[in-house]
């Protein structure tokens, strides 16, 4: 990962820095904590978050348009990091984005299971009703001039179908999830902003609630529901399957808090369908992981064993089409 | 025993060198040294249980027809994308639940899912 020289960082935000430390590097990202001072000498904890090939993989919201819709949620009350710089060509950093550190626990397998943060699991389904709820009002105007990708349910499942086609593997599970879907999910158009990863792995979480919540680049405008849905996919729950919201709640208690924080009225039917299409989701993601080995692009024993994580979608889905939920 | 050294006793050689070596490295490098190991505990797994040869009698049965595993799987896919075959044929999601939880056993027999259906008594 690049050396990121503090004061380059301290230019692009008007005030001292004294550490820029990389926390993290993906395939395609990189993310550096950094500690500025306030004029008064008070600190100021940021992360920078940047491109870290110095562009945005295909398919993915433009950095500074997911920095933008993160301002536009934060400045809406939602519970998400404030944007203090989006980066701009000059910078030299690629495309990225500063924003506020803040404290929290990131890691699902923690907060979950420490006793600690009991209470923060106890309120956290009507946090994350609420959060979704008021995220999904926002109207799409808000966020005309930003690259959201949007698609109609049908099209939206045709181009993951095309995707999982790419790839040349024969799985008939995923065929026989994908002709279930086809057939029972409705063409509706992209009327909402969708998260699109609202997820346990994707929460800032503290022993009192929920802090903040992350990664915004798989946003999208599409059906609410979808984000209901993906909340509760069995991928995300940690081994806690008895509580399908995440690993921490049950489905009624989400639905009734997001309908009575105005979400709208939540189709019981259509959010058990996003599920299912969440599950067959996560399953082309590992495709795409272990196809990131096999192609060459990314040779790593970990892609390739993350590869082999299509199993526990393709149990995933079979529980799901046998039993009708999971 | 054919040989003195078999397959299995050379990826427990490996995957103990392995963990060695994971207690020398840190972050990243450590992280992948234990993930090697979990790849080397399913190609045991895999070599013992032999998931393929019960997949391809599973699929067999679904497509009344024999053939090669590669054959089964492109075949069956086919005819679900036509829609020849169904959620409704009959049998079909028990041969695929049975496939998919061969296939789990060697994966991740720790996965919940797995638990739950491998001792429904106790879920």
């Amino acid at each position: 990962m690049a050396v990121v020289d503090p004061q380059a960082v301290a230019a692009l935000i008007d005030a001292p820095v004294t550490r820029v430390e990389a926390l993290s590097g993906g395939a395609s990202s990189a993310t550096y904590a950094v500690d500025a001072l306030h004029r008064d000498g008070a600190p100021w904890p940021l992360i920078l978050q940047c491109a870290a090939t110095g562009s945005v993989p295909e398919g993915g919201l433009p950095r500074a348009d997911q920095a933008r819709l993160q301002q536009l949620a934060f400045a809406a009350g939602l519970p998400v990091a404030e944007v203090v710089r989006v980066l701009e060509p000059g910078d030299g950093l690629g495309e990225g984005f500063i924003m506020a550190r803040l404290p929290g626990e990131a890691l699902a397998s923690k907060w979950l299971k420490l006793p600690d943060y009991a209470p923060a699991r106890a309120v956290l389904t009507r946090q994350c009703a609420e959060v979704l709820a008021r995220l999904h009002q926002l109207p799409v105007s808000a966020a005309a001039g930003l690259a959201l990708p949007t698609a109609s349910t049908a099209d939206a499942l045709a181009r993951m179908f095309a995707n999982y086609r790419r790839f040349g593997v024969d799985s008939p599970v995923f065929d026989l999830a994908f002709a279930w879907l086809k057939e029972r999910v409705s063409d509706r158009p992209a009327t909402t902003i969708v998260h699109g990863d609202f997820r346990s792995g994707n929460f800032l979480v503290a022993p009192d609630g929920l802090v903040a919540v992350l990664d915004w680049e798989l946003a999208h405008l599409g059906d609410g529901h979808e984000d209901l849905g993906w909340l509760c996919c069995n991928s995300w729950r940690f081994g806690v399957w008895q509580k399908p919201v995440g690993g921490f709640g049950q489905r009624e208690e989400l639905y009734a808090a997001y309908e009575a924080a105005g979400g709208g009225p939540v189709d019981r039917d259509r959010a058990a369908l996003w599920e299912v299409w969440g599950t067959l989701k996560w399953g082309m993601a590992c495709l795409q992981l272990g196809d990131d080995h096999v192609s060459g692009r990314l040779k790593s024993v970990e892609r390739a064993a993350i590869g082999r994580r299509v199993s526990e979608v393709e149990l995933d889905l079979m529980h799901l089409l046998k039993f009708g939920g999971i | 025993m054919a040989e003195q050294i078999e397959a299995q006793t050379l990826i427990e050689a490996v995957a103990g060198f392995l963990a060695e070596l994971e207690g020398e490295l840190s972050g990243r490098r450590a992280f992948h040294a234990k993930v090697a190991q979990n790849a080397l505990a399913i190609v045991a797994r895999e070599l013992a249980q032999t998931p393929q040869g019960k997949e391809q009698a599973l699929l067999a049965g679904v497509m009344v027809a024999d053939g090669d595993l590669d054959g089964l799987r492109a075949g069956l896919c086919a005819d679900l994308r036509s829609g020849v075959k169904h959620a409704d044929t009959p049998g079909l999601v028990d041969a695929l639940l049975a496939v998919a939880l061969a296939k789990c056993a060697v994966d991740n027999p720790r996965y919940a899912t797995f638990k739950r259906l491998a001792a429904p008594a106790t879920s």
